[in-house]
């Protein structure tokens, strides 16, 4: 029942009563954005993980300083998301922040981005469900195999219904949390635990390895951008989105620093790492095993798998919406602004992604590749890497937009948070890239090392150059770069593209 | 071959998104709302009662139209006239209001009929099915073989075969059409499609994106 400045209903309208009904509160964005960072995915996996490669144990101040930083971004970000069509798309942002082109260039850094988080969690399935196969069933499953299942399940929803399971995915990740602060609570009693001040120490912020820590953590908050999504769906514009986000942040840093926290000093702070490099993700679990007894570490296990579905199909639906979007406008093909006319799946960018994702699956099961290390935690604290970037860039968007389009916001939401926000970014993202080797626990100089930040490079500059060649070749396709599907002049699908080209392609 | 009569463009988009025997809907409830909206509210241009401007929806004629259908539109326009934009009637229209006002005016004329099944739980569910398979599949096919022929679309037609596109139905009835027949439906739309009406179905068309996007579809 609440109203705005900005839109004055009159009293009584039966047409904004009913748009009302349907309007989202701030419960229904959090879980949408936290079902995306999947929380025991992170702890359990990401965690342990990055603990082994990097030897690094200031994760939890990492999390509460990438909370920080991020929350400030977000008070610019969900401004700007007020006054621009197509909010949740990075590169909607920096197309009407910065210029066309480097939003093209922005839009394909994150397709790669977000599919590495896609391809990560194939892999993390794979080898977390193979010794739980073993030990619940007796079967001994190749990696590979368990991760084409979820991937085949997950190519099948993509291309159905998608608001079937959104039920199903908050019961999940209420669970996961609840089961995460359980573990966590189990690990303070269990023996050996000391209060360790080294996942807390400040220090570590602005040692070496730094920026893998924030890479890292902020590997754990990938999704809260999705929250200007529901923009326009909300109860109340200013205010539902802005807040759901800080709580949406402030949740994940909270749940995540307490839990590396807790696992890191029940460990030992001095043997964390070499444990973490014996048992893997089942250190989080281990720790707490004394406590609890079988029946919750099994709860546990099952959790942790679902959790990693749970983000598959969060990042399939982001992926195959940004194929929409793109496609939509025509710098990707027009085809992939088609979708499932019973369902309103976008299709093709979903089979696009499911034949990415196979692709991967295939290459790293013949190559003989590791699935958790190479997989999962290089996929994903590259596709961290990825969003670290495009946040960097989009907080600049959201200074440039503003810089020019001054109207509705305070200097609090258009000059100040921006600011503060992107130098800080900056200075992370430079921090990250000088630690890639570090991160990935390679040579500096080495394969990996290069080919991670210059994927990016690449594909950043080969969007620009596609954008400079549609100013030229397609002027109309160019004008509705980042106006999104919501354009109804330049954007749409079939009928737009029918009085706006010739031969109703191009 | 007597073909069956021409309908209001709204009955037309309907029975075309339930192309099949038993009634089952092509689309999903929230496109198939944006188009019956966007289709009752071109209907209400077509008998000259409300103009598009910009993207703010104007009534020029308060008289009933004398159909019950669009009459229904006509009065919520002028009651709330000026409060909100072409895509906030739009949203309001497809939750529901739209589909329930066609298929009323459907029933009424004996082409669709209400059927009511038992559900598992012990609840009805009502569905309505098209009377005769033959009328619902024709709205389509009069397209399909006016563009094949290359002949004029009249504007109602234009309306529907734009929002039959809008809406992406088209995968399922025009999905036959080859390349020339396309390129000259197209042609169409630019020539023979009044100005109002484009903004219309384009308003439309992006309405059906937002909601894909927006995880509403």
């Amino acid at each position: 029942m609440s109203t705005t400045a900005t839109q004055s209903p009159a009293p009584g309208s039966q047409l904004t009563d009913a748009l009302a009904r349907d309007r989202l509160g701030v419960a229904s964005v959090v879980f949408f954005v936290m079902s995306a960072a999947a929380p025991l995915t992170v702890v359990a996996g990401v965690v342990p993980t990055g603990l082994a490669v990097t030897g690094l144990t200031g994760i939890a101040i990492a999390f509460i300083a990438v909370a920080l930083v991020l929350a400030i971004f977000a008070v610019g970000y969900v401004a700007m998301a007020r006054h621009i069509s197509n909010a949740g798309a990075f590169y909607a942002y920096v197309s009407r922040g910065l210029g066309r082109p480097l939003g093209v260039g922005a839009s394909w850094v994150a397709l790669l981005a977000y599919n590495m988080f896609q391809v990560a969690s194939y892999g993390g399935f794979g080898a977390i469900a193979q010794p739980l196969f073993l030990d619940w069933f007796g079967l001994d499953v190749q990696w590979w195999a368990l991760a084409l299942v979820t991937w085949a399940l997950v190519a099948i929803l993509g291309v159905r219904d998608v608001a079937v399971n959104g039920k199903v995915l908050a019961t999940l990740l209420v669970a996961e949390i609840a089961l995460t602060v359980v573990f966590a609570v189990a690990e303070i009693g269990a023996d050996g635990f000391t209060a360790s001040a080294a996942p807390l120490d400040p220090g570590t912020l602005v040692g070496a390895g730094s920026g893998a820590l924030l890479v890292m953590a902020i590997t754990g908050f990938v999704g809260f951008e999705q929250s200007v999504v529901f923009s326009e769906e909300s109860r109340d514009p200013r205010r539902t989105v802005s807040r759901a986000t800080y709580i949406a942040i402030a949740l994940i840093a909270v749940l995540y620093a307490f839990a590396s926290w807790a696992m890191i000093s029940a460990a030992g702070a001095d043997q964390v790492v070499a444990r973490a490099g014996e048992e893997g993700p089942e250190l989080f679990f281990n720790l707490a095993s004394g406590q609890l007894g079988s029946a919750a570490l099994h709860l546990g296990h099952a959790l942790f798998l679902t959790s990693l579905i749970a983000a598959m199909i969060s990042f399939h639906n982001i992926i195959s919406r940004y194929m929409f979007s793109l496609g939509r406008e025509g710098v990707l093909p027009r085809t992939f602004g088609k979708t499932v006319p019973g369902t309103g799946a976008p299709k093709n960018g979903s089979l696009a992604q499911s034949a990415l994702g196979l692709i991967v699956i295939v290459l790293y099961a013949v190559m003989g590749w590791d699935p958790l290390v190479q997989l999962f935690f290089w996929g994903g604290t590259g596709g961290g890497l990825g969003v670290l970037l495009l946040v960097t860039i989009t907080a600049f968007a959201v200074i440039g937009y503003f810089a020019r389009n001054p109207q509705g916001e305070d200097v609090l939401h258009r000059v100040v948070a921006p600011v503060i926000g992107a130098i800080l970014l900056l200075v992370m993202s430079y921090l990250a890239l000088s630690n890639i080797a570090l991160l990935l626990g390679v040579e500096p100089g080495s394969t990996p090392a290069l080919a991670v930040p210059g994927s990016f490079g690449l594909l950043f500059v080969a969007g620009v150059l596609w954008a400079f060649y549609l100013r030229g070749a397609r002027p109309n396709v160019y004008e509705g770069i980042g106006l999104g599907a919501r354009s109804a002049t330049t954007g749409g699908g079939g009928f737009a593209a029918a009085l706006n080209e010739p031969d109703g392609r191009r | 071959m007597a073909s069956p009569p021409q309908l209001p463009p709204a009955d037309d988009l309907y029975l075309t998104a339930h192309d099949t025997p038993k009634g089952k809907a092509l689309l999903s409830p929230a496109t198939l709302g944006l188009g019956l909206g966007a289709a009752l509210l071109g209907e209400l241009m077509l008998w000259r009662r409300v103009d598009l401007v910009d993207t703010d929806l104007v009534v020029i004629d308060e008289r009933p139209t004398g159909d019950a259908a669009t009459s229904a539109v006509l009065e919520q326009l002028r009651r709330e006239a000026g409060q909100h934009g072409v895509r906030n009637w739009l949203a309001y229209l497809s939750t529901g209001i739209a589909t329930d006002l066609v298929e009323r005016r459907l029933a009424r004329v004996g082409l669709i009929q209400r059927v009511e099944k038992r559900g598992l739980l012990g609840g009805t569910k009502v569905s309505f099915v098209p009377a005769d398979s033959m009328t619902a599949g024709w709205p389509a096919t009069r397209i399909r073989t006016k563009a094949s022929r290359d002949e004029s679309l009249d504007v109602a037609d234009l309306l529907l075969a734009g929002l039959i596109l809008a809406t992406g139905l088209d995968q399922h009835v025009l999905a036959t059409l080859n390349a020339r027949d396309r390129a000259r439906l197209f042609d169409q739309f630019r020539r023979l499609f009044p100005a109002m009406l484009q903004q219309l179905v384009a308003q439309a068309e992006a309405a059906v994106g937002d909601a894909v996007m927006a995880r509403r579809a």
